[in-house]
């Protein structure tokens, strides 16, 4: 390994524009030429310093190339580039791809597959190539032609469980989470090594009788208990501490035999990255009776707060409210609804619990509540620009109609919810892009996505000062990060429900979405003549 | 209409035999008790051609009126068990009719079919697969640029599946003919760049407009037309074709039953077209 390692480096310093292999260091640069993580950095800011496409010049975008995902129905990952090679994924599928022309360089297909969606985007470290599988598993792949490295169970596939989130590559090691809590299967986190795959700690989302946070589950409700990790945590190499959001407690709709706070669903917990024992928790919604999973990204911002600098964590939740934490102590600081339709809670206690309203809650005939179990933000990653000091997300509006059942629990991967909801007629869902002072949450503008009344995709935010945004209509926009005017729009003609990213290669930026089954990359129209290959057979 | 017709009389035909065939109820086994038996398989062939060439074609390549059961195509029918109650009971809805063939003759034309459709892991491949493998990784040195199961090299082919996927005819045709076809994405090529840097390696993808390189170090290279002043592609691949002349015929055995064993998942050929529509 080391003798490779050496040669490697020998290629290296022979060849300057040679790709290179991906290193931890690399990773807490996290240059802004590269998109090496699903979020872009280990604060999960989703914001690059690349500007060559900004504010004055944002209508010249126009798109480079297309790639169509055979089989793909509605792509949700984020696509990550080393040196121009673009590495996507749907469920059992890894593709390279040329950063600048959309050429395929390798396809990598699991098989047997078993399907099942979405897949929410690969890792890389060093020439490997991460990606977690609907049979659970942790895949590693040779990055350079997608040869199958090993493979790691994460989880058991036949008792329901499946791997949809990208992994997130510490120093040496990858942390990957589980799904779906909806079938009452108990989340975990678990490190593996990057190099051999061996699995190196893992954490329980659900405490058993006896453990702290145990007397939280009436009964043997802990058994059946949800708490899945379904989307990419975020890190603080200084603290060397995780941050993973945990979703909802099953049976998501009926909380009659599961009594309790119901630890550590809908909470956010720091997690120690070399052994996996939890620091702190903190939980956003006791006893959630609506499928408000807290997976939400955590974006941690070192910012000053009442006079002090401080490390922040902040996360919009799913629940309604925006929520300022300190990342140290996982003290509550602040917390305020970043939409107006919420009725369920009349604001947050000093410590951050909500003051429930009585009866907003399923029913057998149905309660309405707001914001709807869809969320008033769901798995589209928000973004923070230092620059303007906002942060931004995808908001929706909008109420649902919450009914209950009785449910038993079925082994093997059935659904466990106790029945569900529909979004109220009355107050239909209607996508925002909203743009929040960070430490107050405080509305600076918004933008409303005039027809989109689904999911929309994540955001993108830029040191060129643009947010980018897209939305179930297909639409594909670029905004001015201080005042949320519109600057650029293309119609990508499928619905996007992905988060987009940015990179550059030898000296050009490109916006990369995915659109439905299509990745489309967008950079700056070039007045050039066309040139071909002067071939020698 | 003409070929509706035909189908019909051969059908009509065919079913007034099946009338007086006895209706066996199935096989007594999912799998072939007769396995793959050259012999089974050789008296398979024989009675293949008796009664099934007319509508599948000789040797099961290509048919006019039935599917071609051993070209590369994807098998509706694929377990032994399914072939031989297909050959009993016919296909209702089609025109493959039942015949009233012994239970032995059946599995004797499934065995011929399997045999059709077999990959390198099916055929019995006479050696020492262990001291094969030594070869592999020593002094066949295919670990240098093949990987099998994580390990070895990235400018050929990964192998970890050779067995499931390819003829032993093709493994053997590699190993030792000449001018094999260079699959995708392993053809060699050399470029000059602009700036007048020669770099040489594998194209992994190439058209009018840019050339996607694995290099001699292993690493990828991204280049658009701009960027290159010359291309050059070798005629043929980087694969040695002489294994049959530097290794001992028992060694050049060995290496073949190593790598006819190498099966992470089974899959029938395919075209590649196919593949595509089916996604």
């Amino acid at each position: 390994m080391n003798g490779y390692a050496a040669s490697l480096c020998l290629a290296g310093a022979l060849l300057s524009s040679a790709a290179a292999q991906v290193t931890y260091q690399d990773l807490l640069k996290a240059d802004p030429a590269n998109w090496l993580t699903y979020s872009g950095s280990y604060n999960s800011q989703r914001h690059s310093l690349l500007k060559q496409i900004n504010t004055a010049n944002a209508r010249a975008l126009v798109p480079k190339w297309i790639y169509h995902v055979p089989g793909a129905g509605r792509l949700e990952s984020v696509p990550l580039v080393v040196d121009g090679v673009m590495y996507l994924s749907q469920p059992n599928e890894v593709f390279a791809l040329d950063g600048r022309t959309g050429r395929l360089i390798w396809q990598h297909r699991r098989e047997p597959a078993m399907r099942r969606g979405p897949n929410r985007g690969v890792a890389v470290l060093g020439n490997r190539v991460y990606y977690t599988t609907p049979d659970a598993y942790l895949v590693a792949l040779d990055a350079r032609t997608g040869s199958l490295l090993w493979q790691s169970k994460i989880a058991e596939a036949k008792e329901g469980y499946w791997a949809p989130a990208a992994p997130l590559v510490l120093n040496r090691k990858i942390i990957t989470g589980v799904a779906p809590g909806d079938y009452g299967m108990n989340g975990l986190l678990a490190a593996f090594d990057a190099s051999t795959g061996e699995r190196l700690w893992r954490w329980n989302a659900i405490p058993r009788p006896g453990e702290p946070g145990g007397d939280t589950w009436a009964g043997d409700s802990w058994k059946t208990a949800g708490g899945d990790t379904w989307l990419t945590g975020s890190y603080d190499p200084e603290l060397n501490v995780i941050y993973w959001g945990i979703g909802n407690p099953a049976p998501d709709f009926n909380g009659d035999l599961r009594k309790g706070d119901n630890l550590y669903t809908e909470c956010m917990v720091a997690l120690d990255a070399d052994t996996g024992k939890m620091k702190w928790y903190f939980q956003f919604t006791p006893h959630d009776l609506l499928d408000w999973d807290a997976v939400e990204i955590p974006v941690l911002v070192d910012a000053e707060y009442q006079g002090r600098r401080r490390k922040l964590l902040i996360q919009a939740n799913r629940n309604g409210f925006y929520y300022v934490l300190d990342r140290v102590t996982g003290q509550f600081l602040h917390g305020t609804p970043f939409v107006h339709s919420v009725n369920w809670a009349k604001g947050l206690t000093p410590e951050g619990r909500p003051i429930l309203v009585p009866g907003v809650e399923p029913s057998l005939q149905g309660t309405k509540v707001c914001p709807s179990t869809s969320g008033a933000t769901n798995w589209m990653s928000p973004a923070y620009n230092p620059d303007t000091g906002l942060f931004y997300v995808a908001a929706l509006e909008g109420c649902g109609i919450n009914t209950k059942s009785y449910e038993e629990f079925r082994p093997g991967g059935f659904p466990f919810d106790a029945t569900g909801y529909i979004e109220s007629p009355q107050e239909p869902r209607q996508l925002y892009v909203r743009a929040l002072e960070l430490t107050t949450g405080k509305l600076v503008w918004e933008f409303k996505q005039i027809g989109s009344r689904a999911y929309g995709a994540g955001l993108l935010s830029t040191a060129g000062g643009l947010i980018f945004a897209g939305c179930d209509q297909g639409i594909f926009t670029a905004l001015d990060a201080r005042s949320g005017k519109p600057l650029w729009h293309f119609n990508t003609g499928q619905a996007i429900s992905a988060s987009p990213m940015t990179y550059s290669f030898k000296g050009r930026q490109y916006v990369a979405v995915e659109a439905g089954s299509n990745v489309i990359v967008f950079g700056l129209f070039e007045d050039s003549e066309e040139s071909t290959f002067g071939r020698t057979q | 209409m003409r070929f509706q017709a035909i189908q019909c009389a051969v059908a009509g035909a065919l079913f007034v035999s099946a009338l007086l065939a006895q209706r066996n109820a199935g096989p007594a086994s999912e799998a072939n008790p007769l396995g793959h038996d050259p012999q089974a398989v050789a008296q398979g062939h024989e009675l293949y051609n008796h009664n099934c060439t007319v509508c599948h074609g000789l040797n099961g390549a290509a048919g006019d009126r039935g599917p071609a059961l051993g070209a590369g195509r994807s098998h509706v029918i694929r377990t032994d068990k399914a072939l031989f109650e297909a050959i009993q009971n016919g296909i209702p809805g089609t025109a493959m009719p039942p015949f009233s063939l012994p239970a032995t003759d059946i599995w004797k034309v499934v065995a011929y079919i399997r045999s059709l459709r077999a990959t390198a892991s099916d055929a019995f491949v006479p050696g020492d697969a262990a001291r094969g493998e030594q070869i592999f990784w020593g002094q066949g040195r295919c670990g240098n640029c093949h990987m099998i199961r994580g390990r070895g090299g990235i400018s050929g082919p990964d192998l970890s599946n050779v067995g499931g996927e390819r003829t032993l005819e093709s493994i053997r045709d590699s190993l030792t003919k000449p001018k094999q076809p260079i699959p995708g994405g392993y053809q060699p090529v050399e470029v000059v760049t602009a700036d007048g840097r020669r770099l040489s390696g594998i194209a992994k993808n190439d058209n009018n407009f840019s050339l996607q390189l694995l290099d001699s170090h292993d690493r990828l290279q991204l280049f658009t037309a701009g960027e290159l002043r010359q291309v050059l592609y070798a005629k043929q691949s980087l694969m040695p074709s002489n294994y049959d002349r530097v290794l001992k015929p028992s060694e050049f055995q060995d290496l073949l039953a190593f790598l006819s064993r190498q099966v992470v998942h089974k899959v029938e050929r395919r075209r590649r077209s196919e593949e595509d529509d089916e996604q």
